[in-house]
C-alpha cells in the first residue's frame, strides 16, 4: 500500500517534468516557423483585386503603389507595445480592426502594461523583448534613449526600402520637426498640430477647462469666479446651498488625482488659466514659481483652512473620482474635459440639468485671457518600429495605411457604406452609428470601433476636415477653450534621461509632489509662506537653475526648427 | 587503518542505501531546488548593478563601475532619515504589537470549550488574511474617510468628537497600518501556534489538573513553554524582516498627504526604481536592506541559540 502511492506520486513527478519540458519545446519551435521573409516582399506587385477603391488615394501619382496593397493575402501578426494602461481595447473584435487586418493583412496584438507604465517599458527594454510597434508619448525619457541605443528603426530608411508610399502620406512639418541631428526619423507622431494650423483653423481645442455643476452653479446665481475673492465666496454658497449631493456630502472643490510630482489641477493647469508666461526675457521661465499662482494656491489654501477642500480629492484615486463625478459630487474643478466624457453622459441620461458646464474660472490679477496649450507639433504620442521587429517591411507599410486619408477615413469614420457616407462631398456618419456613438461609447467600441478608438496615428488636423460640431452634453465644454487656444511648440522639451538636469528635475517634482499639498492644506497664511520658501530653497539646492539653463538652450534651438523668432 | 576506512565505507553505504530508499521523496525536492536556482540564485548576480551606472538599454557587463557613489547617494538624500524611521518605526510597532497578538489569540482559542463555537471563531478570523491588500485596500479607504463607516462607529461612540481623516493625516497612518495588518493577519498567524498548541501531550494537562493548577497555571506552565521554540522561530524570522514594512500594504494606503510617515524603503525602491528608471540607486538602496536584514537574522538567530537553545539552523 505503502509502496504504491509512492509509485503513484513518482509516476506524477514524471508527468509534471515532461509537461514542462515539452512546453520548453514548444517555446523554441514558435520563432522558427515564423522566419522573415522580408527580401521576398519588396518586388512590386499589381494592387490585388479586392482594392480598387484603395487607389483612390493615389490617383494623381503614377508609380508609387501603398505597399499595404500587396501584401494582404499575406496573414501576418505584430506585436504593439501601448504605453498607456487605460487602453484595453482589443484588435479584431470590431469592425474597424477586422477591416483594416482584412485590407493589410495584419493582425495586431496589443501589449498593455497592467500597472505602471515605466516599469512595464523600462523591463521590455532593459529584457531586449521590444514588442514590434511601440507607441508612447512624445515627452518620456524612453524615447530618445532607444534612439540613442539603436533600438528602434529610422523609418524614412524602412520607407525607402519597402514601401515609399510613406513619403506621399507622411507630413513634410512633422518630419522636420521629428527629424533627429542624424537626418533620420524614429518615430511618427499621433494628434500633431504645426503653428501654421493653428493660424489655419479656428477649431482647435484644448483639453483643460474650468467646470462646474450647471444646476448648482445656476441656483447659486451664476457668480463671477474669476477672483479669488469670487472664487471663494461662491464655493461658500455652493457648498452651504447644497451640504449633501443625494445623501452623500458634496466635494467643494474638485481636481485631478494627486501623484507624486503634484497636481495638474493645482499647478499646470491652473498656470495655463492664470496666463503665466513660459518665457521670460529670453530665458525660460520657472512658471510655477510665478507670483500669480502663490495668489490662487494661497486662496485655495484659505478654502482648505475652512474645510472646502475634501480629504477624497488628497485621497481618491482615478477610478473613485470617476464614480463620484458620475454622481455629481463636485461642484466645481479644474478638469481636463476629455476625462470626464462618458460620466458627462451618465449625468446628462440622469439631468441634463446636473452636468457639468465651462464657465470662466480662475484669472490672474490683470484679467488676461487664459492661454489654455493646444497640442503642438509634438502632438501626444510617437509611433516607432523596433528592431525587434521580424517584419519591419509590414510593420512601415501599416504605418503608412493608417497616416494615410483611407487610414484615417477608417479610424476615425469607419467603414464608408457601413458607418458613414458622402453627403453633399463631405463625410458624414450614419444617424444610427452616430445615435450608438453619443450615447453608450464602450457598446460602440465593441461594435465599430472607429470615433479614433484606435489613436495611435490619429491625425487631429485632417479631421477636421469632416468634424461636425460635438454635440451636448460635451459639445458646450469643447467650445468653450476655442477662443484662449494657444500653440505652445516651442516650449515642448523633454529632458534626456540619464542627464543630471533630468536628475535634478525629477528631484524638484518629487518634492513638490509632497509640498503642494503641505501647501494646500496649511492651517495659516504664514505656514504657507514657510512651507513655500522651504521649497524654494530646496530648488536652489537641487539645481533648478541648471536646468533651466538647459531648458533655454532646448527652446531656442526648437523655435529654430519651427521657424519662430 | 583499514577498520577506520571500512567504517567510513560502511558509514557511506548507509547514507546511501538511506538516499535510495528515499529515493522518490528525493526526486520531489529536484523541482524546488530548480526553482529556487533559476528564481532566487540566478537573478543575484544582478546586485551588481548596485556598484555600476547600469543603462537599461546596455547589457549589465557594459556599465562602467561606479563603486558606492549610489550607496552614498541613498545615504545623503533628504529622505533617506525619513524612510528609515518610517520604515523601522512600523516594523517595531508590528513586532511589539502585532506578534505577540496571534501567540494570545492561539491560547484564548484553546481554550473554548464549545467545538462549533471555536470553529467558527477560527473560519471568521483567518478570512481577511484571503483578500488581497488591493481589495482591502479599496474597503479601508472608503472605511477610513472622514464621513466613512469607522468614524461614524467612532463618533456614535463618543470616541472622537468631529470627523477624523485617518489616511488624511501623516500622525494616523502607522496606527492603521499597524491595526490593519493585525486584524488582516492574527487568525492566520494564529494557525501555526494553534498546531503547536495541538502537539503539546495531553498528560501533563492531566497530570496538572490532578495537581490542582487553575487555567491560567496551566497555560503559563504547560502550554507556553511547550511552544516556546515555535515562538522563538516564528520571532526570528520576524527580526529579519524588520526593514520589510509589507509593500502591498503601505502602497496601497500612502498618498501624497501621508507620505511623510508613509514611505518606507520598498515603497521607496519601487519609486525611484520602477518608476524613475533609477534600477542602479534602488538596487543598492535595497542591497543595503537585504544586508541589514542579514546581519539582524543572524543576531536574532545567535541570542536565540545562547538563550533558549534553539535556532533556525
Amino acid at each position: 500500500m505503502k509502496m504504491g502511492s509512492k509509485k503513484w506520486i513518482a509516476l506524477l513527478l514524471v508527468f509534471t517534468m515532461l509537461f514542462s519540458l515539452a512546453a520548453c519545446g514548444e517555446k523554441k519551435e514558435k520563432p522558427t516557423g515564423a522566419e522573415p521573409t522580408v527580401g521576398a516582399t519588396t518586388e512590386p506587385t499589381k494592387a490585388a483585386d479586392g482594392t480598387t477603391d484603395g487607389t483612390k488615394d493615389n490617383n494623381n501619382q503614377e508609380e508609387v503603389v501603398p505597399g499595404w496593397q500587396k501584401n494582404a493575402s499575406d496573414k501576418v501578426d505584430l506585436t504593439w507595445y501601448i504605453n498607456f494602461s487605460w487602453f484595453t481595447t482589443p484588435w479584431g473584435e470590431n469592425l474597424v480592426s477586422k477591416t483594416i487586418t482584412e485590407e493589410t493583412g495584419c493582425n495586431i496584438e496589443f501589449i498593455v502594461p497592467a500597472g505602471n507604465e515605466a516599469e512595464k517599458l523600462n523591463s521590455l527594454i532593459a529584457s531586449d523583448s521590444l514588442p514590434d510597434l511601440l507607441t508612447l508619448g512624445w515627452w518620456e525619457g524612453q524615447v530618445n534613449q532607444m534612439i540613442e541605443d539603436g533600438m528602434v528603426y529610422a523609418l524614412d530608411e524602412l520607407a525607402t526600402q519597402y514601401d515609399p508610399y510613406w513619403f506621399e502620406v507622411a507630413d513634410e512639418g512633422r518630419i522636420g520637426w521629428f527629424t533627429k541631428d542624424d537626418g533620420h526619423i524614429y518615430g511618427y507622431p499621433n494628434s500633431s498640430f504645426s503653428p501654421q494650423d493653428y493660424e489655419k483653423y479656428d477649431n482647435i481645442s484644448s483639453n483643460q477647462t474650468f467646470l462646474v455643476r450647471k444646476d448648482m452653479y445656476e441656483a447659486i446665481g451664476s457668480p463671477d469666479m474669476t477672483t479669488p475673492e469670487g472664487f471663494i465666496a461662491a464655493v461658500k454658497a455652493a457648498a452651504a446651498m447644497f451640504p449633501e449631493v443625494n445623501g452623500q456630502p458634496i466635494i467643494p472643490v474638485g481636481a485631478h488625482e494627486f501623484g507624486a510630482t503634484g497636481n495638474v489641477s493645482f499647478d499646470q493647469y491652473l498656470s495655463n488659466f492664470l496666463a503665466i508666461p513660459y518665457e521670460k526675457d529670453g530665458q525660460y521661465y520657472d512658471r510655477y514659481t510665478d507670483a500669480e499662482l502663490v495668489r490662487w494656491l494661497k486662496a485655495f489654501r484659505e478654502l482648505g483652512a475652512e474645510g472646502f477642500l475634501k480629504e477624497d480629492i488628497f485621497v481618491d484615486k482615478r477610478a473613485q473620482m470617476e464614480e463620484k463625478i458620475a454622481q455629481g459630487r463636485y461642484f466645481c474643478m479644474l478638469y481636463q474635459r476629455t476625462d470626464l466624457a462618458d460620466q458627462q453622459k451618465v449625468l446628462y441620461k440622469n439631468d441634463p440639468n446636473s452636468i457639468y458646464i465651462a464657465v470662466d474660472g480662475p484669472k490672474n490679477s490683470k484679467g488676461d485671457a487664459y492661454t489654455l496649450p493646444g497640442t503642438g507639433i509634438n502632438g501626444w504620442c510617437v509611433t516607432m518600429i523596433s528592431k525587434k521587429c521580424e517584419r519591419p517591411d509590414r510593420a512601415i507599410q501599416l504605418c503608412s495605411y493608417l497616416m494615410s486619408e483611407r487610414g484615417q477615413h477608417m479610424t476615425w469614420l469607419g467603414v464608408e457604406g457601413v458607418t458613414w457616407d458622402y453627403v453633399d462631398g463631405k463625410e458624414t456618419m450614419k444617424p444610427e452609428v452616430k445615435e450608438l456613438l453619443t450615447t453608450d461609447r464602450t457598446a460602440y467600441d465593441k461594435q465599430y470601433g472607429a470615433d479614433s478608438c484606435y489613436w495611435m496615428f490619429q491625425d487631429n488636423a485632417m479631421s477636421l476636415k469632416w468634424a461636425v460640431e460635438t454635440p451636448e452634453p460635451l459639445g458646450q465644454m469643447e467650445r468653450w477653450t476655442f477662443p484662449y487656444v494657444i500653440s505652445v511648440s516651442q516650449y515642448d522639451v523633454s529632458l534626456a534621461a540619464d542627464s543630471d538636469e533630468s536628475d535634478i528635475q525629477s528631484k524638484v517634482d518629487n518634492e513638490w509632489g509632497v509640498v503642494l499639498p503641505q501647501l494646500l492644506l496649511a492651517k495659516t497664511e504664514a505656514d504657507f509662506d514657510n512651507i513655500w520658501n522651504a521649497f524654494i530653497q530646496k530648488r536652489k539646492d537641487f539645481g533648478i537653475d541648471k536646468v533651466l539653463e538647459t531648458k533655454t538652450g532646448m527652446m531656442n534651438v526648437a523655435k529654430e526648427k519651427l521657424g519662430l523668432k | 587503518m583499514t577498520e577506520m576506512s571500512n567504517l567510513k565505507k560502511r558509514k557511506k553505504s548507509v547514507t546511501m542505501r538511506k538516499f535510495m530508499n528515499q529515493k522518490y521523496l528525493q526526486l520531489m525536492v529536484i523541482p524546488g531546488l530548480i526553482w529556487m536556482f533559476i528564481f532566487n540564485y540566478i537573478p543575484m548576480g544582478g546586485i551588481v548593478i548596485a556598484f555600476k551606472k547600469f543603462k537599461i538599454t546596455k547589457s549589465i557587463a557594459e556599465a562602467p563601475w561606479v563603486g558606492f557613489k549610489y550607496f552614498e547617494e541613498f545615504f545623503q538624500d533628504s529622505n533617506f532619515s525619513n524612510i528609515m524611521i518610517n520604515t523601522i518605526g512600523i516594523s517595531l510597532l508590528k513586532l511589539i504589537i502585532g506578534f505577540p497578538l496571534p501567540i494570545i489569540f492561539a491560547l484564548l482559542l484553546n481554550e473554548i470549550r464549545n467545538l462549533k463555537f471555536k470553529k467558527f471563531t477560527q473560519t471568521i478570523s483567518y478570512l481577511p488574511h484571503f483578500l488581497s491588500w488591493v481589495v482591502l485596500g479599496g474597503i479601508l479607504t472608503t472605511w477610513l474617510n472622514s464621513t466613512g463607516v469607522i468614524n461614524e462607529l467612532f463618533q456614535a461612540l463618543h470616541i472622537t468628537s468631529g470627523p477624523v481623516s485617518y489616511l488624511g493625516n501623516p500622525k494616523y497612518f502607522w496606527g492603521v497600518a499597524l491595526i490593519s495588518d493585525s486584524w488582516k493577519e492574527l487568525g492566520w498567524s494564529a494557525i501555526i501556534y494553534l498546531a503547536a498548541i495541538s502537539s503539546v501531550d495531553q498528560q501533563l494537562y492531566e497530570a496538572a489538573t490532578v495537581d490542582g493548577a487553575s487555567k491560567m497555571q496551566k497555560i503559563m506552565k504547560i502550554t507556553l513553554p511547550s511552544i516556546k521554540g515555535t515562538i522563538a522561530i516564528m520571532l526570528i524570522l520576524q527580526i529579519s524582516g524588520l526593514l520589510n514594512a509589507n509593500f502591498d500594504q503601505i502602497m496601497i494606503l500612502k498618498n501624497q498627504i501621508n507620505i511623510s510617515r508613509s514611505q518606507v524603503i520598498d515603497t521607496y525602491v519601487y519609486q525611484v526604481g520602477m518608476t524613475l528608471g533609477k534600477y542602479s540607486y534602488a538596487t543598492a538602496v535595497n542591497l543595503f536592506k537585504s544586508v541589514i536584514a542579514l546581519m539582524l537574522l543572524l543576531i536574532a538567530n545567535l541570542s536565540s541559540k545562547k538563550l533558549l537553545g534553539r535556532s533556525l539552523y
